[in-house]
């Protein structure tokens, strides 16, 4: 099959999405040296995901089993979610606005998705207090069993995520990648095992914070909410209307359309940011929050 | 090859694929918008439903910065009396060291008094850094100055160069000390009265 790209597209709509790209690669001048855009742009949208290590760095130094103990898990589980949920974005907004220079960004979403659950797993395996060691502890309940299970299948994932694997790889490479849908859907089981299968029963779940508000505390939801728009710009149907709309030079109307969906993405985006800010910074203060 | 790499990224079209695909685009952004006027109707609810469920449980909601956390007055009293108890035990084993040896052994007075001064810095400590609410805090900060009043007395005390002197301050002391006993009791009192209503932020 010949390749071809976008052979039906107009060479104006093209030229508009190259544009950026062409922009960030150019170099600017900074204490004599030359410096790319599109590296300091990469840089400051990709040191976010840094936070979630960052906020346990000084538990980790102090080796306080007390902070790791109390809010390890909201701290950089909800790292590894924000991270993941970062990581599948780059794809659809690739689609939505024909730019690549932030592609670079889906692998280190990955990277750092995966450093925060494996720092996950293991600091909840020593210090969390159910029974069963260090196995007992991050398999011995079903919902910890689907975080054990997203954690083996980073591995190979994170292993893989360079040029050299690329190359060997070849085309299993990109099959093998694919995993990280596999890690969404068990993160979703994680969560709505965690949390009363997404309703709050008594004290059951996050919900019950004592302040009235357990649909706004249940992860589940904050996850579904992130979960459409990833979930409804991979749907090839989707897909094919919107290219054809951005074919047709109509492009507006694929943002007009989907922007309920990115409204509802940034809703959901919300909480997880609130809670990773409030209990990372908790944490940092080796003060952590029991709620 | 896959089809999507064949048209370089683009699936390939057909009018009756689109006309699908738009049509679950525009379903799930109805369902999105929906479901984000839902959430923000829900939202300007949220101070109103804190404050119900803080009154239902009787809690006080200035413990934690987020203000999710609920600590029960019963809790904040107990965790108070468990500091209370610690400090009075310790200053009464002081106290009675001091009067054991106020008379003729200069040297141990002044190490028990020095052994007092300690934990009236720690209880000093303690207080200050335990979540009193809004409601207690005037009485609170009573008790930890006239507690560091009292610490600086019998500081003061055990720098004394002889017995006469040291028992000079005995007066002076049990009036500082008495007054640290009537805000412990105040403070206590005070938590033990849940917050009303409009004392809640």
């Amino acid at each position: 099959m010949a390749i071809t790209r976008e052979p039906h597209a107009p060479p104006k709509l093209r030229a508009a999405r190259s544009g950026v790209d062409e922009w960030m690669d150019k170099d600017f001048k900074f204490g004599g040296s030359h410096i790319k855009r599109k590296a300091v742009a990469l840089i400051l949208l990709g040191a976010p995901a840094l936070a979630p290590l960052f906020f346990m760095a000084p538990a980790f130094f102090t080796m306080n089993k007390n902070t790791f103990s109390g809010s390890v898990d909201d701290t950089l589980g909800t790292g590894a979610a924000i991270c993941l949920f970062l990581c599948l974005l780059v794809t659809p907004m690739t689609m939505l606005t024909g730019q690549h220079w932030f592609v670079p960004l889906r692998r280190w979403f990955g990277i750092m998705m995966a450093a925060s659950a494996f720092g996950d797993a293991i600091a909840a395996g020593l210090t969390d207090t159910f029974e069963g060691g260090f196995l007992g502890v991050v398999a011995g309940h079903v919902f910890e069993l689907m975080g054990f299970m997203i954690v083996m299948l980073l591995i190979p994932l994170v292993i893989t995520s360079n040029h050299w694997a690329q190359r060997k790889l070849g085309r299993y490479w990109k099959r093998l990648q694919q995993l990280t849908y596999a890690t969404w859907i068990l993160l979703g089981f994680h969560l709505i095992l965690l949390e009363g299968v997404g309703f709050e029963r008594g004290d059951n779940g996050s919900g019950f914070a004592g302040d009235g508000d357990p649909i706004f505390h249940q992860r589940f939801y904050q996850y579904g909410a992130c979960s459409l728009f990833l979930l409804t710009l991979r749907l090839p149907l989707v897909k094919r209307w919107i290219a054809a709309r951005q074919r047709e030079g109509r492009e507006w109307l694929v943002w007009v359309t989907i922007a309920p969906i990115f409204a509802l993405f940034v809703f959901g985006m919300i909480f997880f940011i609130n809670e990773q800010i409030f209990k990372g910074i908790d944490s940092f203060r080796e003060t952590p929050s029991s709620e | 090859m896959s089809e999507t790499y064949a048209t370089g990224g683009y699936p390939a079209v057909g009018q009756e694929d689109t006309t699908v695909g738009g049509a679950i685009v525009i379903a799930m952004s109805i369902l999105s918008a929906v479901l984000v006027i839902a959430g923000l109707a829900y939202a300007t609810g949220t101070g109103a439903r804190h404050k119900a469920a803080l009154a239902a449980a009787e809690c006080e909601p200035n413990l934690s910065p987020s203000g999710l956390q609920c600590t029960t007055v019963a809790m904040l009293a107990s965790q108070y009396t468990a500091i209370m108890t610690l400090a009075t035990q310790q200053l009464s084993i002081d106290g009675a060291a001091y009067t054991a040896n106020q008379k003729d052994h200069l040297t141990a007075a002044e190490s028990a008094l020095a052994a007092a001064v300690a934990a009236e810095h720690a209880l000093d400590t303690k207080l200050a850094g335990f979540p009193f609410p809004p409601a207690v805090a005037r009485t609170a900060k009573a008790l930890i100055q006239a507690n560091q009043a009292l610490a600086a007395l019998t500081a003061e005390q055990a720098r004394s160069s002889s017995l006469t002197q040291l028992r000079s301050f005995n007066p002076r002391v049990e009036v500082a000390s008495a007054a640290v006993q009537r805000e412990m009791t105040l403070v206590r009192y005070a938590l033990a009265v849940p917050p009303t209503a409009n004392q809640e932020p």
